[in-house]
């Protein structure tokens, strides 16, 4: 099994989000014809008041693929990039050349969309397989708003019965390059509660 | 956000926090069903900023800002000491957003914006300008120099309170 970079801080979920990301990384692969890859860089327990200074947000402008998690496994899986990066990911997919116009086409909210739901069908179901409890995503959302906002957003169901929340990070490269894209996965406190339960029995089998 | 490693200003007012706006130096937050929080002293030119995140403690830790309830008598007494007394404060709100369209779980933006307007009412707080709900996030700057509470929603002309 592939193990998570010794860098990264050990969490309980550690194993499982990393887990999920490798499905992820495995699908977005085949998506961008193996030029986009991605790996957990987080995964964070922290304060609610200490989350900004954390994850250093600012107030930049993000466009963003949210998946709402339905059901009472819920959570949000959130696919953020720059607007740059968003215009230069829906320019490869579709073939195109990145537009100048400030608008975005249906045909690149759509690219983006399908990006998001990629993503996180490989990480989501990779996670119900470990835990063992159903996630059902949303249709993907297209947003375009201060990536603080969202975030802040996600992490209120857990915020009304914790003190601290639960974010996990990961982080893309392109041929070996960092892109400023980010997914964020926020478990809602039952989806937590369950992927902490299971994390306290061994895995059944490993993965290479 | 990450991927580019930035560190937020030092006015920038993050979740659960407030913070005095100086005069050469405006406040800011980002807010989304957070609510942002002014109160401000005309005479004095002094006013605070708080980022709240939840309507009440119920008993809860955390710090004055995160709540409604603790945040208020908070800036009261803060702003108390600086001579801004209460019978000249006035008020200023923003955010309290429904993120997600109408797919969010949570209906925490109204609560937190109905928690505020209680809380100023029984203060006998006069709330001046409120930009709040829809579904987007705001970008939200005061300035104690002029009293301007600027509000910023993705596409959308700037808004002053």
């Amino acid at each position: 099994m592939n193990t998570p970079a010794d860098s990264l801080v050990r969490h309980p979920l550690t194993r499982f989000f990393h887990e999920a990301t490798l499905s992820a990384a495995q699908a977005m692969r085949q998506w961008t014809s193996g030029s986009v890859s991605l790996a957990l860089e987080e995964v964070s327990e922290i304060p609610l008041e200490s989350v900004s200074q954390e994850f250093a947000l600012d107030d930049e402008l993000l466009t963003m693929i949210v998946h709402t998690l339905d059901g009472p496994m819920g959570g949000q899986f959130i696919l953020a990039f720059d607007e740059q990066n968003g215009r230069s990911l829906a320019a490869c997919l579709t073939g195109k050349s990145v537009p100048t116009d400030s608008e975005w086409t249906d045909v690149e909210r759509s690219a983006l969309q399908e990006t998001g739901n990629i993503l996180s069908c490989a990480y989501l179901n990779t996670l119900t397989e470990l835990v063992g409890e159903e996630m059902v995503p949303s249709p993907p959302y297209f947003v375009q708003d201060f990536g603080a906002s969202v975030l802040q957003q996600a992490l209120m169901a857990q915020a009304m019965v914790r003190d601290d929340v639960l974010v996990c990070r990961t982080r893309f490269n392109r041929d070996g390059q960092d892109l400023n894209w980010n997914v964020f996965f926020v478990p809602s406190d039952p989806l937590r509660q369950a992927l902490l339960t299971a994390a306290e029995e061994p895995l059944e089998e490993t993965r290479d | 956000m990450a991927g580019s490693v930035k560190t937020p200003s030092k006015s920038m007012v993050g979740m659960g926090q407030i913070d005095f706006a100086h005069p050469s130096e405006p406040v800011r937050a980002v807010l989304g069903s957070c609510v942002g929080l002014v109160l401000y002293h005309p005479p004095s030119s002094r006013g605070m900023l708080a980022h709240i995140v939840l309507p009440e403690a119920a008993g809860r830790q955390g710090p004055p800002g995160k709540f409604a309830d603790t945040a208020l008598p908070y800036m009261l007494e803060e702003l108390q000491k600086v001579g801004a007394y209460k019978s000249c404060l006035i008020a200023k709100i923003a955010g309290g957003g429904q993120m997600f369209g109408g797919q969010g779980p949570l209906q925490i933006g109204k609560q937190n914006v109905a928690a505020v307007e209680g809380l100023l009412q029984a203060q006998r707080i006069t709330l001046v300008g409120s930009h709040v709900g829809g579904q987007q996030g705001r970008r939200v700057q005061f300035d104690a120099t002029t009293g301007e509470y600027h509000v910023e929603v993705a596409g959308k002309e700037k808004v002053i309170l």
